[in-house]
């Protein structure tokens, strides 16, 4: 009898089953408000903070200048420091004052030009010295003030020396020139990034609460007592999801492209393509921790773990991956927003550029497979 | 009303540490953060792997060669016949960037004549690509001067310089500004979650209105919430405290009981913008993402992923009222430059002035929404 069922028969059912599934968390997805909030608002809001909250170009440092020499020489330093457009100089009355200021964090340097500096600049047997104390609490800053002063201060010499009629030799000079991002704006490589936060946030962790939600209200045994199979159960509670997270991947890119005014010089549909394959790892990847979490704030705290967190920090969305030990360089490879990120960052900055897109498609891919393999496993452990 | 507060808290204690999993997830993640993030969160370039396209082949470029080699920034040169072979390593991420050294850059450089090299960057990696520039143009500029000091016959010596001195962290270590900055974000993250999802747990499993119809009042209750995240975030804040100075040798020149007096008002501000998200929503899902939409911008905001000074001033405005931009500046304080109660005065009264807030309004909104 069974046997007389024709397999197009089964295959009507078996999408049936589905189509119900999919419909059913399509419902309870769109019933909720707070699902509109969380795709449109939400990663709005989150690209404004990225696209305006985070610059890693350097602005202006604020330093606090203490002259001790009245000499020419000395007016004429101070002079090329306060012009400089990379400080902020406010002056301060002696040593102990600037060093006051340093330590309540009112200013990142101190720049001493000491009593004499006017004098020993001439004589040829002493060094005249410049005094720079740098806050090394943040070693960036600090790491710029240093270039930063050293070019003053190399400016100084050279106009000096011109001045006095001395040739200076001219060194080798580095001509940097940026490809993909020609002013090297910071926003152009970190709106990519965000991107890709954004995504994870929905993809992994809003998803990462859907079954731990199931199994703590226990409606997951009434589905699992359904004629559903796993796969149903999988495809269907992923699915509303995926819409979900593609409609606010076109907000955001919508949003970089008309108020960030990023390039796009690959084309849309590589982006759609790209966000679509991104997705399956992620979405895998909540989806496995919410099966393997029972309560929703274990699932939430997982997901930022294991989701959120490493698309921050461990995608070279903020912290180049190269320049990282090599074995969290090895931790980062199972990492999907590395892909993601780079294939992003391609399509936006550089192109259509396939032989950089398909490696990082094709590992999308891998670790996306290896999220929906475990939780597949997960869930037949689970209905013993 | 002390005694039945105390079984409140006993009650939400026993809540939060019952389940073996909840305990684990309590300790385990945050300190997997901390090992994991300080590696990671590095602004330093390192193992840089760059092509070289040298069409001068002359002493000048094995000069420049010899040096990039020696420089402990580098770890591949790789040898390219021409820029466009080049390009393409540097689309696949293969290498950071292409130095040409153009050919006569050797004649130019004996003859005395400025020379200039090209260099391309990827630009998508803007950041670390514009440090590495930097760090090439520092080795490269060396060549210059004492290639033509030798060339020409000049002392190199120097009459003049710049001493630079690093206050508070003498070789610039990024872990010891990254280590203080974490305590103050774990910390964060997990007293707004703990409060954040309490109440929304409670209204799911139905507990809730149990809760409300036992003798406590509705600011008991609350404060009941609120109490257990600061005892969370004060054994967790002690442990990092140990890990931070101990395992990875940063310094603490603070007072210790500043220490615990930011940790505990910090975290009572934290909780209590908690409890307020709590109290606005109906599902722990709802609980989770509240409390993620308000955790990112504070992150973000605070000076630890980039520099206050760097944002537009309307945004500064807002790390005013962010109370972990002053925790991180409390931090730095007390780990590094071993502040004084005056100099962190500043930060400490807007502290408790944010924590005064937030705790008295979501406690309203908790009365309010509980009667």
């Amino acid at each position: 009898m069974n046997g007389a069922e024709s397999i197009s028969e089964r295959a009507r059912r078996w999408w049936q089953q589905l189509a119900a599934v999919m419909l059913k968390e399509a419902k309870q997805v769109t019933r909720d408000p707070s699902s509109w909030i969380i795709a449109v608002v939400l990663p709005l809001t989150f690209l404004f903070l990225f696209g305006y909250g985070i610059s890693l170009d350097t602005t202006v440092v604020k330093v606090s200048l203490v002259r001790e020499d009245s000499s020419e020489d000395g007016r004429a330093f101070a002079a090329a420091l306060e012009n400089s457009r990379w400080f902020l100089v406010t002056h301060a009355a002696d040593r102990a004052a600037g060093k006051r200021e340093l330590q309540d964090q009112v200013v990142k340097a101190v720049v001493i030009i000491p009593a004499q500096f006017g004098e020993l600049l001439h004589s040829q047997a002493d060094t005249a010295q410049i005094q720079v104390l740098v806050d090394g609490a943040e070693p960036n800053t600090a790491n710029y003030v240093r270039g930063y002063v050293s070019a003053i201060w190399s400016g100084f010499l050279a106009a000096r020396g011109r001045s006095q009629g001395d040739s200076m030799t001219v060194p080798i000079t580095v001509e940097p020139r940026y490809w993909f991002n020609a002013n090297a704006e910071s926003r152009w490589f970190l709106i990519p990034g965000s991107m890709t936060v954004i995504m994870t946030l929905l993809g992994t962790l809003l998803t990462a609460l859907v079954i731990a939600r199931e199994w703590e209200r226990g409606t997951l045994e009434a589905l699992y007592a359904t004629p559903l199979t796993r796969g149903q159960i999988l495809i269907g509670k992923t699915l509303p999801y995926f819409a979900l997270a593609m409609i606010s991947m076109a907000v955001c890119v919508f949003t970089a492209l008309l108020l960030f005014h990023l390039p796009l010089r690959g084309s849309i549909l590589t982006v759609g393509l790209v966000s679509a394959v991104f997705l399956f790892p992620a979405l895998g990847q909540g989806l496995w921790i919410s099966a393997a979490m029972r309560t929703q704030l274990a699932a939430a705290q997982l997901g930022l773990m294991t989701g959120y967190l490493p698309a921050m920090m461990l995608s070279g969305f903020l912290f180049d991956i190269h320049s990282m030990p090599r074995w969290l360089q090895i931790v980062t490879l199972l990492v999907p927003a590395r892909y993601m990120n780079v294939s992003l960052q391609t399509v936006f900055l550089a192109g259509d550029v396939w032989y950089v897109l398909l490696p990082n498609i094709a590992f999308m891919l891998a670790v996306g497979a290896l999220f929906f393999t475990l939780t597949w496993r997960r869930l037949q452990k689970r209905i013993d | 009303m002390l005694q039945r507060l105390i079984a409140i808290v006993r009650k939400e204690l026993i809540n939060m540490l019952r389940d073996p999993r909840a305990r684990m997830s309590l300790i385990l993640p945050p300190l997997l953060q901390l090992f994991i993030f300080s590696s990671a969160a590095t602004m330093e370039v390192k193992n840089i792997d760059l092509a070289i396209v040298d069409l001068d082949r002359g002493p000048t470029s094995a000069e420049i060669l010899h040096r990039l080699r020696g420089s402990r920034s580098f770890e591949r040169l790789d040898l390219f016949p021409s820029l466009a072979v080049a390009r393409t390593e540097i689309e696949r991420e293969r290498v950071i960037g292409a130095l040409v050294l153009q050919s006569g850059l050797s004649a130019d450089v004996i003859a005395g004549r400025p020379a200039s090299i090209q260099l391309l960057m990827d630009g998508r990696r803007s950041n670390a690509a514009q440090i590495a520039a930097q760090y090439i143009s520092v080795i490269v500029g060396g060549v210059g001067a004492s290639v033509t000091g030798r060339a020409i016959g000049v002392s190199a010596a120097p009459d003049a310089e710049v001493v630079i001195d690093n206050w508070f962290n003498p070789n610039l270590e990024y872990t010891w500004f990254m280590l203080p900055n974490l305590v103050g974000n774990l910390s964060l993250g997990v007293a707004l979650m703990l409060t954040a999802m309490s109440v929304a747990r409670e209204r799911e499993l139905g507990t809730f209105d149990q809760t409300l119809v036992s003798p406590a009042t509705p600011v008991e209750i609350a404060l009941g919430k609120l109490l257990p995240p600061l005892l969370v975030a004060l054994v967790q804040t002690s442990l990092y405290l140990l890990i931070v100075t101990q395992l990875y040798g940063v310094p603490f020149r603070g007072s210790l009981w500043l220490f615990y007096v930011a940790v505990l008002t910090f975290a009572a501000a934290a909780a209590g913008v908690g409890l307020f998200i709590s109290s606005m929503v109906r599902t722990q899902q709802q609980a989770f993402l509240g409390a993620f939409a308000v955790l990112l911008p504070f992150a973000l905001l605070s000076g630890f992923a980039t520099p206050i000074e760097n944002m537009p001033g309307w945004l500064q405005f807002f790390t005013a009222i962010n109370p972990l931009a002053h925790m991180l500046r409390i931090m730095q304080g007390l780990f590094l430059k071993g502040a004084s109660l005056q100099s962190l005065a500043d930060d400490l009264n807007k502290l408790v002035a944010i924590a005064a807030v937030t705790v008295t309004a979501s406690v309203l909104l908790f009365r309010r929404k509980a009667a």
